[in-house]
């Protein structure tokens, strides 16, 4: 370069805010429904691999066949993994710190996550069983149950 | 497509992501001299000559480095434009700008580069025109970041006509 | 091509405005599940499976993971495809690709987008660059309409030739029960509309739609053994322009831009002199009628400045001499993630004579189809019928 000044390093700072709208879907649909307005759980049933998968889908994901029925699973679970967060991120739903744990509903196959609150984490264990604590004010997502509990 | 017995749910979120970029050195250089001295500073390329803006380190044509700035006046000519009848946001503010307005891209003289910017002129098809002579007009120092909105818009230069259609 | 490809089946959704009744997966699976049908094939039989969508449009990352269950791809090979609006035409490629390497002998392709669940303005200004451009970044429909006003200054084209476009596009819509925008529109009806950006107005811009398309690729065994009508990808090009250069909107820049260099090549890679008379049929990208005016003359159908000619003249419409678009284009479907797919299989359809109302009136033997993405790049493909065409 010619010009021989120095500079220095030059930085932005942007923001991009996005919003979306997500459309369930059919099996969706029936589900967040059913927990709204019933509190009611439900799971796709593959005959064809004899599988009940949560959270519920409209194919099944190791044969492809169409799953169009819905089963009622749970209330209660049984953590499957757990791990407690105590960093804070803008994205996160809750204060730090706060235990997540994947939690495979009675009567399904696979998990999911979702919190875990009432209990010490020292207490937490692989195999422990819970049940929902369902919000009083649903309104057809999954934080209609709040968290899952100990027994 | 909703039955009666059939309710379609939808769950609204939204996802707000801050960022920092760096500018690297030929940019830095190029905001800088806009922010501190209102100049504008574009690079050529040693073996087309093209005078590229915003400046950048290799000339993607020849693949070679663009060592050579070169510093481009305020004054070009409006190569395009479009009266904007939408409200665009300007996305680093969230504020919109009030339509109608003109937008229209400049070619500062000496310049190979065009450069996208707001055109302060009435929306009025006999005041704008390809081929119009023009400046830019900055943002007081005070008010500069060192971004393309330090610019605060193109305007004509004065005394302009419109030129004739040639007959076809 | 080190082994020949053809498109052995495919599929696509019905395109709305609205599909409240899906979520992504299931309105992915309505294409997989049309193209499985369409190949007489069971998922299991696919090798590979390439998912083609714009990133983050619908604030998901890695849909290729999290619609698995939707594409069919569990335990399968796979790759996600993110290229802007070539991405479906891009995907197609990726997987001629495979198929051509000898690595992969039925991949399945599909592209989609869920428009409606994302914030396609906001996302879109990502794509300008952040310390130049953003902040004063024109919007798609600024760029089209500065390609419309660069046209008409330069070539003196009206904007009843945009309108004969925007027509021509909406009655072929209207044929074409795939179609997300079939409207019955007149000359005059296009010159009423509401202006957007001079001289753009809405019926001269692409709608957002929400669908899917998938294909299946095959290698010539394959292809001949199991296909009653396969088409065969004869070549593909793509072209990056060069970020920062906007002077690809000014239809006098005579630097060799993107559509021109992939067509140049692709001509050249196939002996190509006339386009017009060497093709059938094409189907190009046109997200608004300005640029499929200018993009006649870049894909060599006519010469500088004489597009607006070939549309006074109807020389492109379904029954003449050069018919492009028949499907009714992108400026009746744009689920972005789909659409240049949608551009070869329409094309495809073309070729096998399955596009029933749409259909060409004539033997249609070999087709070009064209892409455009954001940042201005294309992927131009060259289909036959045989491998004789």
């Amino acid at each position: 370069m010619e010009n021989k000044t120095e500079y220095k390093p030059f930085e932005v700072d942007q923001h991009l805010t996005a919003h979306g709208n997500y459309w369930a879907g059919k099996a969706g649909s029936r589900f967040f429904t059913s927990l709204r307005d019933r509190k009611k759980l439900l799971g796709s049933p593959c005959k064809a691999c004899n599988k009940v998968f949560w959270p519920p889908r409209s194919v099944c994901t190791f044969c492809f066949g169409e799953l169009k029925d819905m089963v009622e699973i749970g209330p209660l679970g049984t953590v499957e993994t757990f791990t407690l967060v105590t960093y804070a991120e803008p994205i996160q739903p809750r204060t730090a710190p706060f235990i997540y744990a994947v939690i495979r509903l009675d009567g399904a196959d696979t998990g999911m996550a979702h919190f875990l609150d009432e209990v010490e984490f020292g207490n937490v264990h692989i195999g422990m069983r819970v049940q929902p604590v369902f919000a009083k004010d649903r309104k057809g997502n999954i934080l209609d149950i709040q968290y899952f509990k100990p027994l | 497509m909703a039955t009666k017995d059939k309710e379609w749910i939808s769950i609204p979120m939204t996802v707000d992501v801050p960022y920092r970029f760096a500018a690297g050195g030929y940019l830095t250089k190029c905001l800088t001299e806009l922010r501190d001295n209102g100049k504008i500073f574009a690079v050529e390329c040693p073996k087309c000559k093209r005078v590229q803006l915003p400046p950048r380190v290799v000339c993607a044509e020849c693949h070679v480095k663009n060592e050579k700035w070169v510093e481009l006046p305020h004054e070009g000519t409006l190569m395009n434009f479009t009266i904007m009848y939408l409200p665009l946001t300007d996305p680093t503010t969230g504020k919109p700008h009030e339509p109608p307005f003109v937008y229209g891209s400049v070619r500062l003289d000496g310049a190979t580069s065009v450069l996208d910017h707001m055109v302060e002129v009435e929306p009025d098809m006999d005041k704008v025109w390809v081929g119009m002579r023009c400046r830019l007009v900055l943002r007081p120092k005070e008010e500069r970041i060192g971004d393309l909105s330090d610019i605060r818009y193109i305007e004509p230069l004065p005394g302009q006509k419109k030129p004739q259609p040639k007959s076809r | 091509m080190k082994r020949n490809v053809a498109i052995i089946g495919g599929g696509q959704t019905c395109h709305a405005a609205r599909r409240h009744d899906v979520d992504q997966a299931e309105m992915v699976n309505e294409a997989v599940r049309a193209a499985l049908k369409d190949a007489r094939m069971t998922m299991d039989e696919i090798d590979l499976v390439i998912l083609g969508n714009m990133e983050f449009f619908e604030g998901v990352h890695l849909t290729d993971c999290w619609l698995v269950h939707g594409t069919g791809a569990y335990g399968k090979q796979g790759v996600k495809i993110t290229t802007g609006g070539t991405v479906g035409a891009t995907a197609v490629c990726a997987g001629a690709h495979h198929v051509a390497s000898g690595l992969f002998d039925k991949v399945l392709c599909i592209g989609f987008e869920k428009q409606e669940e994302g914030d396609t303005g906001a996302i879109l200004s990502g794509v300008a660059n952040p310390l130049w451009g953003r902040s004063m970044a024109g919007a798609a429909v600024g760029y089209f309409a500065m390609m419309g006003s660069s046209y008409i200054a330069n070539w003196g084209a009206t904007e009843e030739h945009s309108a004969m476009v925007a027509v021509k596009a909406r009655q072929n819509a209207r044929k074409n029960k795939y179609a997300h925008l079939k409207l019955d529109i007149t000359i005059e009806d296009a010159l009423n509309s509401r202006m957007l950006a001079w001289p753009i107005r809405m019926l001269d811009m692409c709608p957002a739609s929400n669908g899917a398309c998938a294909m299946i690729l095959a290698d010539e065994k394959t292809a001949k053994a199991r296909c009653k009508k396969p088409v065969w990808i004869r070549a593909m090009e793509t072209a990056h322009n060069e970020q920062f250069e906007l002077d690809w909107r000014d239809v006098k820049t005579e630097r060799l831009i993107f559509s021109r260099a992939a067509a140049g090549r692709l001509y050249r890679k196939l002996g190509v002199d006339d386009p017009a008379k060497y093709f059938d049929v094409f189907e190009i990208y046109e997200p608004a009628t300005w640029a499929e005016l200018i993009w006649y003359e870049d894909l060599g159908l006519c010469g500088p400045g004489e597009g607006f000619r070939l549309i006074e003249q109807g020389k492109t419409n379904i029954d003449g001499p050069i018919p492009v678009n028949p499907s009714g284009g992108v400026l009746s479907t744009n689920c972005i993630g789909a659409s240049a797919m949608l551009r070869v299989w329409e094309a495809a359809l073309q070729i096998r004579g399955d596009a029933g109302e749409h259909q060409v009136p004539r033997d249609v033997r070999r087709a070009m189809t064209t892409a455009y993405g954001g940042t201005n790049w294309t992927v131009m493909t060259a289909l036959s019928k045989t491998l004789e065409d």
